[in-house]
């Protein structure tokens, strides 16, 4: 794989979420680009159970559970600003089993699905980010297969995703800061969808009609 | 009749030179006749001696005659013009169904075209010879003796030759690994690993590079069997057009009697892409273009340009 930029697309003024999901699949297309199929990626929050909590009464720490369908043999375990496991898809039901440590909190469970589409050597996904029943914002995720280093090929990316982006400007992925040189990996990417995950389960829902 | 006079022949002198040639033939004949049948019975030896020696010299004379009459209707036909372009095929304007036999202006047409491809021929000859593509010392001489002296020394190099000269522009560059390998006997492959850019797989023949794919750096660059791959192209079209740079590099870095200068500068352009995904375009000013970075890097001053904005 390559170096990936998942970021936030903001709901353009008067319009829907799946209208702007439109407009943006309408503009990538005109670029050039190509459907592939479909993604999901999702993400499951997990407690640390009370029974467990240390007796300094820190805070219980978060878990979070995630699949991507890019892997659908992975399933990935992070802490946020911690560790990510790479397991088989097996871990799921070790977590079940699990319970008595880590508690899933069901209604915190969010996904985001769209399509995916190739341009040259980018791979682009705009998703639908949903919670429960309701669309709560979009993702747009990145990959430019051939370079390897995430701060080699941030200006080549960032350049790309304003070609279709139009006024909104991404920020540099978090992740992209943390290994200068090192080789960008899969955990990477989930980090970036956790922390998107994280930033919209704290917006307030899209107030507008027309969702889903 | 402007053609007949072209052609400078006068045609009544040639219906009688014609005839003359029929009377000569036929005089020639008399004579052989004359010899065939001998001397013919009378009633004397020296009669018919003497009738015999009459009659040959009769026909002797008449051939002389016959002869002189054709040398001077040959001097009236004149030449059929020398100076006509297509000397005798000239003759073929004479014909005077034009429609159904254009043999003429067919002829005419054929004329033009080979002339002219002589011409381009002779042009793009000079032209290739300037620029000659040819890489090795052995293929330089155009003289077939020099062929088999050259080829010993450029292209049958010991080993440790080619080993060391790899070795040394190996340590030359810090960013780039170069590991050598000879899986086909003596002919030695090179895995050039650039940063954490891309891989080029080098096949070289003695110090002549023969060819190069470029990969990306987590691409996979061997087979099943873990042999170098050296058949297939990187799955990503900047790879891809990277490859067709480096081999336009191959033919634009020749010196035939110094190979190993050759290669050091093949490599030191080829370091060049270590800024693959970082170099914007010299021209443009941009990364990207139809989706791709700047691929091409100029010979000499190595600048990153998109492989359209380059001169
Ligand atoms: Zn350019």
């Amino acid at each position: 794989m390559g170096v990936t930029c998942v970021s936030q697309m903001p709901v353009a003024e008067g319009k829907s979420v799946q209208q702007t999901v439109e407009l943006l699949t309408r503009k990538l297309e005109l670029l050039g680009a190509e459907k592939q199929g479909t993604f999901c990626v999702d993400c499951e929050t997990y407690h640390t159970a009370a029974s467990t909590m240390g007796s300094q009464g820190q805070a219980g720490k978060l878990m979070y559970v995630m699949h991507n369908s890019e892997y659908p043999l992975s399933c990935f375990a992070l802490f946020e600003n911690g560790p990510c496991l790479i397991a088989d898809t097996n871990f799921d039901v070790l977590m079940v089993k699990l319970k008595g440590f880590f508690q899933n909190a069901k209604a915190n469970k969010i996904e985001t699905r769209g399509t995916r589409y190739q341009y040259c050597d980018f791979l682009v996904k705009v998703g639908t980010v949903t919670m429960g029943p309701s669309a709560r914002g979009i993702s747009v995720e990145v990959e430019y297969g051939p370079c390897v280093v995430a701060s080699d090929c941030w200006n080549l990316l960032l350049e790309f995703l304003q070609s279709f982006l139009g006024s909104h400007n991404p920020g540099a992925p978090a992740v992209f800061g943390n290994r200068h040189d090192g080789v960008y990996g899969p955990a990477d990417t989930m980090a970036q969808y956790m922390e998107l995950f994280n930033k919209i389960r704290k917006q307030q829902q899209v107030p507008v009609a027309g969702i889903r | 009749m402007a053609d007949v006079l072209n052609v400078g022949v006068n045609l009544e002198a040639f219906a009688q030179a014609i005839g003359a040639i029929q009377a000569l033939r036929s005089s020639v004949s008399r004579v052989f006749d004359c010899l065939k049948d001998g001397m013919r019975n009378k009633e004397t030896l020296e009669g018919r001696e003497k009738a015999f020696i009459a009659h040959f010299q009769d026909h002797l004379h008449s051939v002389n005659r016959d002869l002189n009459e054709l040398e001077r209707l040959s001097n009236l036909v004149g030449k059929p013009s020398e100076n006509h372009p297509l000397h005798n095929s000239g003759l073929l304007s004479l014909d005077p169904v034009q429609d159904k036999t254009p043999l003429y202006s067919q002829l005419l047409q054929a004329y033009k075209w080979s002339n002219k491809l002589q011409y381009h021929a002779g042009l793009a000859s000079g032209l290739l010879n300037q620029q000659s593509l040819k890489r090795s010392a052995n293929q330089m001489g155009v003289s077939a003796k020099r062929r088999p002296k050259a080829q010993p020394t450029t292209l049958v190099l010991p080993p440790q030759y080619v080993d060391d000269v790899i070795s040394r522009i190996d340590r030359m560059f810090p960013e780039m690994s170069i590991h050598l390998s000879r899986p086909n006997g003596t002919s030695a492959m090179l895995l050039v690993t650039l940063g954490k850019v891309l891989k080029v797989i080098v096949v070289m023949r003695s110090l002549f590079i023969d060819r190069t794919i470029v990969k990306g750096y987590n691409e996979n660059v061997y087979t099943e069997d873990g042999k170098l791959d050296i058949w297939s192209k990187s799955n990503y079209q900047v790879f891809q057009k990277v490859t067709d740079h480096a081999t336009t590099a191959l033919l634009h870095y020749q010196l035939p009697q110094m190979p190993d200068v050759v290669v050091r500068s093949f490599m030191t352009w080829l370091r060049s892409y270590i800024k693959l995904f970082q170099a914007p375009c010299q021209r443009c000013g941009k990364f990207l273009q139809d989706g791709l970075p700047p691929t091409w890097r100029d010979f000499r001053t190595l600048e990153a340009f998109h492989d359209t904005c380059r001169q």
